[in-house]
């Protein structure tokens, strides 16, 4: 007898629900070892940051005044911006029958959902990266935890997205960064406007293929709705928010830097050390485009800012030790760029 | 803190002086009476992927063997350190904290994750391996079978 995949459809939900519903499946499939497929799309638009991230990374006064809601997932990755027009998808499966070695997981649970997309037409790949792509273009958002004895892996089908406001919510003290940033988002995450109804059948298909099981529609356990109200509670409040214990990353007077990563291998620097600023796009260890500013660089910004494009990262300070006290002042903020972080 | 001694056990560097609990691949040094230091050998961080952010129970939290004392996120999967000792928690690295390659780079030295206060680390029955020879057997034939299983290069 096939084993069932429990499929539960939440529909539309609060941003705050949006993210509960599915943290308390989480819960109760550590306990049940019920795998299950679960769906939802947020009634208004929010932020979201991923488990490790700071507060700071967002423009908190900038969302109160438009009205968005910042959220803490217990899943990785960056700051986000969602909206309704994302549908988002969960697939939780008891620890025990999940490889433990995470990339392995990921690869296993991520392949179904490119099935999914190309089901529906998409020409969708799963890159080296573990990300869902057509072409240079990343389409799908995904994050993932063990949650108790539970393994979730969340990803969304994007159907339209607002690039202008998802860099905006950033907190970026640079406004050459924000530009790059959007740029590069503009160019590297792309909506994928499929009918959800479609994509939606295609995913249930291709995890319950994968996954050997059959697909049967359920809802919440009594347990999941006791966790529901407790996470409800758990995650509005500012203690969740403030996130896990974090230390401070930056050296007192040391040089300070905001990193923000558009797709895997392509992100923006923004750093500054004593009085020098650099705004950077890089783009898988190339430097494409970087903004210089320091008081003493006077006539040799543009020689600068073009000697340092198109090289790779790494090779930044060695450019820049031809540019004299500017040029080490711009070498220390370029040197707090740590790709492994993003 | 004196260098730590290490063989190279199928490719990857392995300290002999600590004790190691096999599924979780993290170490435990004893570092003075009741005291004890925690760490993930360089087969469990290669296993995990970059790591990315490393965050920890503060000092002070009550620690139970097989239970989390902290967060562990490498390709946006975050998942749970498990503790290989019951204690408590009585420092914490900030310094891998911050630079979480650290681990990486240095996974039986200063890339150790916490120190805890035990009462006792166990022997038989504690689940960790503590004979220099069951360690290095278990070491080879877990790279054995993560090669095999792909995960890590030939």
């Amino acid at each position: 007898m096939v084993e069932p995949l429990r499929i539960v459809d939440f529909g539309r939900s609060s941003p705050l629900r949006s993210q509960t519903l599915w943290h308390a499946i989480a819960y109760g499939v550590s306990t049940s070892e019920r795998a299950t497929l679960s769906f939802t799309r947020p009634a208004a638009p929010y932020v979201c940051l991923g488990y490790h991230r700071g507060v700071e990374e967002v423009d908190r006064d900038y969302c109160l005044e438009n009205g968005l809601p910042l959220l803490r997932r217990m899943v990785g990755g960056g700051p986000v911006y969602l909206d309704s027009d994302q549908l988002f998808f969960q697939i939780c499966l008891p620890v025990r029958v999940v490889p433990a070695a995470r990339c392995q997981a990921m690869r296993l649970l991520l392949e179904p959902a490119v099935t999914a997309f190309r089901a529906v037409g998409v020409s969708a790949v799963l890159d080296d990266d573990l990300e869902i792509c057509a072409g240079d273009r990343k389409i799908c958002g995904h994050g993932a935890a063990r949650i108790e004895d539970a393994v979730v892996v969340c990803g969304n089908l994007i159907e339209r997205f607002d690039h202008e406001r998802a860099a905006r919510v950033l907190a970026l003290a640079d406004p050459c960064q924000r530009d790059q940033t959007l740029t590069l988002m503009r160019r590297f995450v792309a909506p994928t406007p499929l009918d959800p109804a479609a994509f939606q059948a295609a995913l249930i298909a291709a995890y319950a293929t994968a996954l050997g099981l059959g697909p049967e529609l359920g809802g919440l356990t009594g347990a999941e709705r006791a966790a529901l109200a407790s996470l409800d509670e758990r995650f509005a409040s500012d203690a969740w928010l403030a996130g896990p214990v974090r230390q401070a990353r930056a050296r007192a007077c040391g040089p300070s830097a905001r990193q923000v990563k558009v797709r895997s291998g392509v992100w923006t620097l923004g750093a500054s050390y004593d009085g020098a600023r650099v705004a950077a796009s890089v783009v898988r260890g190339m430097i494409e485009l970087v903004r210089l500013h320091d008081r003493g660089l006077n006539g040799s910004k543009d020689r600068a800012e073009r000697a340092l494009t198109g090289i790779p990262l790494q090779s930044a300070a060695s450019v820049l030790a031809g540019f004299g006290d500017p040029g080490r002042r711009l070498a220390v903020a370029f040197a707090t760029a740590d790709p492994a972080r993003l | 803190m004196a260098e730590v001694p290490l063989v190279v056990v199928a490719g990857f560097p392995l300290a002999l002086d600590r004790r190691y609990q096999a599924e979780t691949h993290m170490w435990v040094l004893e570092t003075g009476p009741g005291r004890v230091r925690i760490g993930m050998d360089a087969l469990g961080i290669e296993t995990s992927g970059t790591l990315a952010q490393l965050s920890f129970s503060p000092t002070g939290t009550e620690l139970s063997a097989g239970r989390p004392f902290g967060e562990l996120e490498a390709a946006k999967f975050v998942g749970p350190l498990i503790s290989p000792v019951s204690g408590t928690v009585a420092n914490v690295n900030e310094e891998v904290a911050r630079d979480p390659g650290l681990a990486a780079r240095d996974p039986y030295g200063a890339g150790w994750l916490i120190e805890a206060s035990v009462s006792e680390i166990g022997d038989k029955g504690s689940g960790l391996l503590a004979e220099p020879a069951e360690i290095t057997a278990w070491f080879a034939a877990r790279v054995t079978h993560y090669r095999r299983s792909g995960l890590i290069a030939q």
